[in-house]
């Protein structure tokens, strides 16, 4: 009998502690490098992958390079080039990270709540730590977390003669969206 | 003079070309290969750089049943989920074709062609996968 029951406690627990962590296969990340001179080099890419750990806040995502669509394929070329994001050897931009405020958010409570997130963004190869805002949007049972923040390229390694003559931003918008 | 005139003429055309370049339909673009859903999967799983260098930024035809629809505000991705680990192809559609995506249902047997992007293995869901983009039923 007590086995039973510390068996069905234990089922229980793993049940609690399976559902505190969220994942999506279809988060949203937006890459906007338009200049006044260029409005061409803005890509979204809706197949990203997002976690989020209700719990302790942990955040993450991973974003397939060559799934950042542009309008222009020419662009769409450049931007996965050796001399760009150089997709064949970098395929994935990845971030982890924490909402530092986590206990200010009530899951299960429909609200709109402003977080802070802190982490490390790797892009191209190179790991940066970075810091922004967001909002977490908690609507009858669901979670969508949304921020938004530059960063600037040559942080990454990522450099060219198209930033240079003012046609990409050096220092692009990344807006990321997930609903869990 | 006039050949330089020309010359600039015809600079400005190319770079105006380039400027107004738009990827086409997938639903008229032929495609590079056919494939059936389980079976690309695995040739992910077994050789994932074999599979990338044969299917990366190719326009594939891929035959499956619907495993999961996922819809946002101006999304709707269609999955095909190997049920025995996890693994998966998530296609993302064009504009014009998101309607096709959102009718939909999990279970139905479809044909979609798109843009193969990339196949890697996901830390977050400990599992492979791979994505596209650009795609529409194929008719």
């Amino acid at each position: 009998m007590k086995k039973t029951i510390l068996s069905l406690a234990l089922v229980l627990a793993a049940g609690l502690l399976f559902a505190q962590k969220k994942t999506t296969t279809s988060a949203i990340i937006n890459f906007d490098a338009t200049t006044s001179l260029d409005k061409l080099p803005k890509a979204d890419n809706k197949t990203v992958i997002a976690s989020l750990d209700t719990k302790t806040g942990k955040i993450a995502f991973e974003a397939t390079v060559k799934s950042f669509t542009f309008s222009n394929p020419k662009i769409q070329e450049h931007f996965n080039t050796a001399g760009w994001m150089d997709s064949e050897k970098f395929p994935t931009a990845i971030f982890a990270g924490t909402i530092t405020n986590v206990k200010d958010v009530k899951f299960n409570k429909d609200g709109v709540y402003n977080v802070t997130v802190k982490g490390d963004l790797t892009i191209h190869g190179v790991t940066k730590p970075i810091e922004t805002t967001g909002t977490v949007t908690v609507s009858g049972g669901s979670i969508k977390t949304t921020s938004n923040f530059s960063i600037k390229l040559e942080d990454y390694a990522v450099s060219g003669g198209a930033i240079g003559a003012g046609k990409v931003s050096k220092e692009p918008t990344i807006t990321v969206t997930a609903e869990f | 003079m006039i050949a330089i005139f020309v010359l600039l003429l015809a600079g400005g055309a190319v770079i105006w070309w380039l400027f107004t370049l738009k990827y086409e339909d997938t639903a008229d673009v032929k495609a590079d290969h056919t494939v059936n859903a389980m079976d690309f999967i695995k040739e992910f799983k077994q050789d994932m750089a074999a599979a990338n260098k044969k299917y990366s930024e190719k326009i594939i035809v891929v035959n499956g049943t619907v495993s999961k629809i996922e819809m946002a505000d101006t999304t709707a991705n269609i999955k095909m989920i190997d049920t025995t680990n996890g693994a998966y192809i998530i296609f993302a559609f064009q504009q014009q074709h998101l309607d096709e995506a959102k009718q939909m249902k999990e279970g139905d047997k479809v044909s979609i062609k798109g843009s193969c992007s990339n196949g890697a293995f996901s830390s977050i869901l400990e599992t492979e996968y791979i994505t596209f983009k650009r795609c529409a039923v194929n008719k």
